[in-house]
């Protein structure tokens, strides 16, 4: 049965047709992308080709040297033992920076602006980059990786927190200026427990991020089980490299669900 | 003593908040503001702390002028001014102590605010403000596990830890249901009388208004258009200030 329309219903509006510009938009990225390869003479002949000669490899990987994790389980510790200490002194200098990169706590227009200006700069360079620095003017090992880390978090740190301090309510920051408390008083009475929850929450994610870029920062001489994997790549010991990405696989996961439950519980 | 002479308050974007008001509001006095939604209420409070500048004309509060002051100079007469607003505007998730401690902040230096080290008087006065409000054993709850009376009685323990000459409230009640309405106002009036804080209330409510304002100061358009006592305030004199007659919105539901 059909419901009789009443006289009066205007017309029905028709589906409109599809933006115009959104299909140039992907006709534009579609040409890009193909320049782009064209540009690097992308194929993956390669791929097939020395898949043969990297049997031996695979082979090799297929039988993970079980023993061998000894070895790693010290450079894990290691690792972990950098990813803590670069995350704990780069939040918390970063939260100073946070203080400084909001408008909210940060009254002063040309600090501001400074500080936003140099922390950009900070978040310009990935983590590697910071290593190959550190590596470059305090050796190998794993100072240079909790150097470059620390540097590299403050940047993050700051950002995100930042942000959370834009949205805080500005109720009780009103009542802080209504009692004439000065700028630092507001910061940590009106602002700091509002983004408490977040703020540890950052952190977390800041310590699992550091847990990640473990291997490429061991890779590049920042210490702990990248270093390890390094070395015995070098020496062509696929066994033992396999048996330390297995040990990655579970570490990281393991690290990445105890921090995901934490960070649940916080916010 | 408050002292406006000719204050006009224009903000940025040209709306005029105050129109050439002159007050004067003498210590003690409990004087309530009563106006539709946008006759300038807010503004004037927030004109008397600064929160608001003023574009033209002087405002004195014990002799200081607020129009034009520095920050510094601000700082100091806001912290002889305490503030009560509608949303209380509490850190909900930190304890009722550290809430009413921010009322002793100005008064703190920051080494040890940052840190939290209050001194045994500091603590004592903030015990002694939330006595006065009988929220003291809510001294270590979190403020956002409290009712909304209860917040707003912690929001005047904050104003009271300040030492007050001044107790400023933007519709203090209005969140609030009718009879926590009423014992909220009760308390402003008891601190006002114990006290001596001249206290500057504004009401929506013209049965609240009559009852506890020892003075009404009625508002539209930027303008004072009434200003005398509680009982001179008639319906008629409501009437007027309102530009329309009254409804049974005016009152206090259960309460008229
Ligand atoms: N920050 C602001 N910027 C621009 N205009 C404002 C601002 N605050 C208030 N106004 C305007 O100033 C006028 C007076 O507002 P005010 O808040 O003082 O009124 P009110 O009497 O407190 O009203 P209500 O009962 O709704 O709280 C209104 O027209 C309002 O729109
Ligand atoms: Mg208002």
């Amino acid at each position: 049965m059909t419901v009789a329309a009443s006289p009066a219903a205007p017309a029905r509006p028709r589906k409109p047709r599809p933006s115009r510009v959104l299909i140039a938009g992907l006709v534009a990225v579609a040409a890009i992308t193909a320049w782009a390869a064209w540009e690097v003479d992308f194929t993956l002949g390669p791929l097939l080709e020395n898949f043969s000669n990297g049997w031996v490899v695979v082979e090799q990987f297929l039988h993970p040297n079980w023993s061998y994790l000894g070895n790693a389980w010290t450079a894990w510790l290691e690792t972990i033992s950098i990813a803590i200490v670069a995350s704990f002194f780069g939040v918390a200098v970063g939260l100073v920076f946070a203080y400084m990169a909001s408008r909210v706590t940060n009254r002063s227009t040309p600090l501001y602006r400074a500080v936003k200006w140099f922390l950009a700069v900070l978040r310009s360079l990935p983590d590697v980059a910071y290593v190959l620095i550190f590596v470059a003017l305090v050796g190998v090992g794993s100072l240079a990786g909790i150097l470059a880390l620390f540097i590299f978090n403050i940047g993050i740190a700051a950002k995100l927190t930042a942000e959370t301090i834009d949205a805080v309510d500005p109720g009780p920051l009103e009542a802080a200026d209504a009692s004439g408390a000065g700028t630092f008083s507001r910061a940590r009475w009106a602002v700091q427990p509002q983004i408490l929850p977040n703020f540890l929450s950052y952190a977390l994610y800041i310590f699992e991020l550091n847990i990640r870029s473990s291997v490429v920062i061991g890779y590049a001489g920042g210490g702990g089980i990248g270093q390890l994997i390094q070395v015995q790549f070098a020496r062509f010991n696929f066994e033992n490299v396999s048996a330390i990405v297995i040990s990655m696989f579970v570490v990281v996961l393991l690290i990445d669900q105890l921090s995901q439950y934490l960070r649940r519980r916080l916010v | 003593m408050i002292e406006l002479n000719g204050v006009t308050v224009r903000y940025p974007n040209g709306v005029v908040g105050l129109d050439d008001v002159s007050l004067t509001i003498p210590d003690g006095q409990f004087v309530v503001v009563v106006g539709l939604s946008g006759a300038g209420k807010s503004t004037l409070i927030r004109t008397i702390n600064g929160l608001v500048p003023v574009t033209e004309g002087s405002l004195k509060v014990d002799g200081v002028e607020v129009a034009g002051a520095s920050q510094r100079r601000l700082r100091d007469v806001r912290s002889d001014i305490g503030m009560i607003f509608q949303s209380f505007n509490l850190v909900k998730r930190t304890s009722v102590m550290n809430n009413v401690m921010m009322g002793q902040m100005h008064a703190i230096p920051a080494y040890r605010s940052l840190i939290g080290a209050w001194s045994a008087d500091e603590k004592e006065r903030a015990f002694q403000a939330l006595e006065r409000v009988g929220i003291v054993e809510k001294a270590w709850t979190r403020a956002s596990q409290l009712s909304g009376g209860q917040q707003q009685r912690v929001a005047i323990a904050r104003a009271l830890a300040q030492d007050p000459k001044v107790m400023l409230a933007d519709e203090p009640v209005a969140s609030l249901d009718p009879p926590t309405a009423q014992m909220v106002m009760k308390d402003l009036q008891r601190i006002n009388r114990e006290l001596d804080i001249t206290t500057m209330v504004n009401l929506h409510f013209l049965d609240l208004a009559r009852q506890f304002g020892d003075r009404v100061i009625g508002m539209r358009a930027g303008k004072v258009v009434f200003d005398g006592t509680g009982a001179e305030a008639d319906d008629a004199v409501f009437e007027e200030i309102y530009g329309r007659s009254l409804t049974a919105d005016d009152v206090l539901p259960g309460h008229a």
